[in-house]
């Protein structure tokens, strides 16, 4: 299955003509709006994931139980099963809005797991975590071991972002997608995110800007895993974000891969 | 984390802390930075108007520099610049 992360400039379109079977949003932009738009995909029976951007599973603050509470009144008035958020933190003990490294180390895999537990336990379900974009990062882990200890010691799912290991691969020259999935307990996996990605002449880095197609090679080991594992494919695109028809063709094209 | 790689993001410093590359430092400043700017230029747009552009980039990197927001929702940085406007103008 194929789906799509929901951006505002849908909210007029009719879920009928998008090639998506499935849907995500971030519950920070949610909680406090009109759901109807929402409430419009359910009803034309399509899941709704919360993919969140705020949680700061590595952040020094102290997780905010308040807003896990309404993220979980959210799940239960969307009927959503699925809520993911990055092995990022959001900020030191504030909020800066963006999502920033968490060091590879032994020490952060046991701090960082005990937070998961702790949302974990606030909303009476497992979350999923996502591998992400990192600019610059310390540790003597590798990003996947220090991915699955995390993983195994919270007792939490992963979102398996495959556009990250290559912009990852491309700034840092650690692993690309195939040896990266063979690190990781595939059944832990909930799904996978696909996006596109622009090189920055001013820092000489790849940055994930979600603003183009995606990469083939990215495409083909997504549907590799749809095909032989069963995981559906989300699609992010949130800069330069395309027409109707140029949406349903990257959709389609990636719904082909899987099955062929 | 070390303190210094979020008072290198935040433009406290520009020491680059152990370990980490300045190239991605500076990506996360900069995001940091276009995340304010955005957020706070479609909710003044009169201000953004009155100032020019290098004015405007130092009103938000200060209030960069002295931030310490707490809330998860981001539309709530305009709340957090409307007293950051107040305690620098009192």
């Amino acid at each position: 299955m194929v789906g799509v992360g929901f951006r505002s400039e849908m909210r007029d379109w009719n879920p009928a003509d998008v090639q998506a079977g499935f849907y995500e949003v971030a519950p920070e932009n949610w909680v406090r709006r009109d759901r109807e738009p929402l409430y419009r995909l359910r009803d034309a029976g399509h899941a709704v994931c919360l993919h969140g951007v705020s949680l700061s599973l590595g952040g020094q603050a102290p997780i905010n139980a308040p807003f896990v509470r309404e993220v979980r009144a959210l799940m239960d008035d969307l009927g959503s099963t699925f809520y993911s958020d990055h092995l990022a933190a959001s900020g030191d003990a504030h909020q800066l809005y963006d999502l920033f490294p968490i060091p590879f180390t032994e020490a952060e895999v046991v701090r960082v797991s005990d937070r998961i537990r702790q949302v974990q336990d606030l909303l009476g379900c497992r979350i999923a975590v996502e591998n992400t974009t990192y600019y610059t990062n310390i540790g003597e882990l590798t990003e996947p071991e220090f991915l699955m200890r995390v993983a195994e010691r919270a007792d939490c799912g992963l979102l398996l972002d495959l556009n990250n290991i290559t912009v990852n691969q491309k700034n840092h020259g650690t692993v690309g997608i195939d040896a990266f999935v063979a690190q990781i307990d595939l059944e832990r996996v909930t799904y996978l995110h696909v996006a596109g990605h622009e090189f920055d002449p001013r820092f000489g880095l790849y940055i994930d800007t979600h603003s183009d197609r995606v990469e083939r090679p990215t495409a083909q080991a997504a549907a590799r895993l749809a095909r032989e594992h069963g995981k559906p494919i989300l699609l992010e695109w949130d800069n330069d974000f395309p027409s109707l028809a140029t949406l349903n063709e990257e959709l389609a094209c990636l719904q082909a891969f899987t099955t062929t | 984390m070390s303190a210094g790689f979020y008072d290198y993001v935040r433009g406290r410093s520009d020491a680059v802390p152990p370990g980490y590359a300045e190239a991605g430092l500076k990506v996360y400043r900069h995001l940091v930075y276009l995340g304010a700017s955005q957020m706070i230029e479609t909710h003044f747009p009169a201000l953004r108007e009155a100032l020019d552009d290098a004015q405007w980039r130092f009103l938000i990197e200060d209030f960069v520099r002295k931030s310490a927001w707490t809330s998860n929702y981001y539309a709530d940085l305009v709340e957090e610049f409307k007293a950051y406007l107040a305690r620098e103008s009192a």
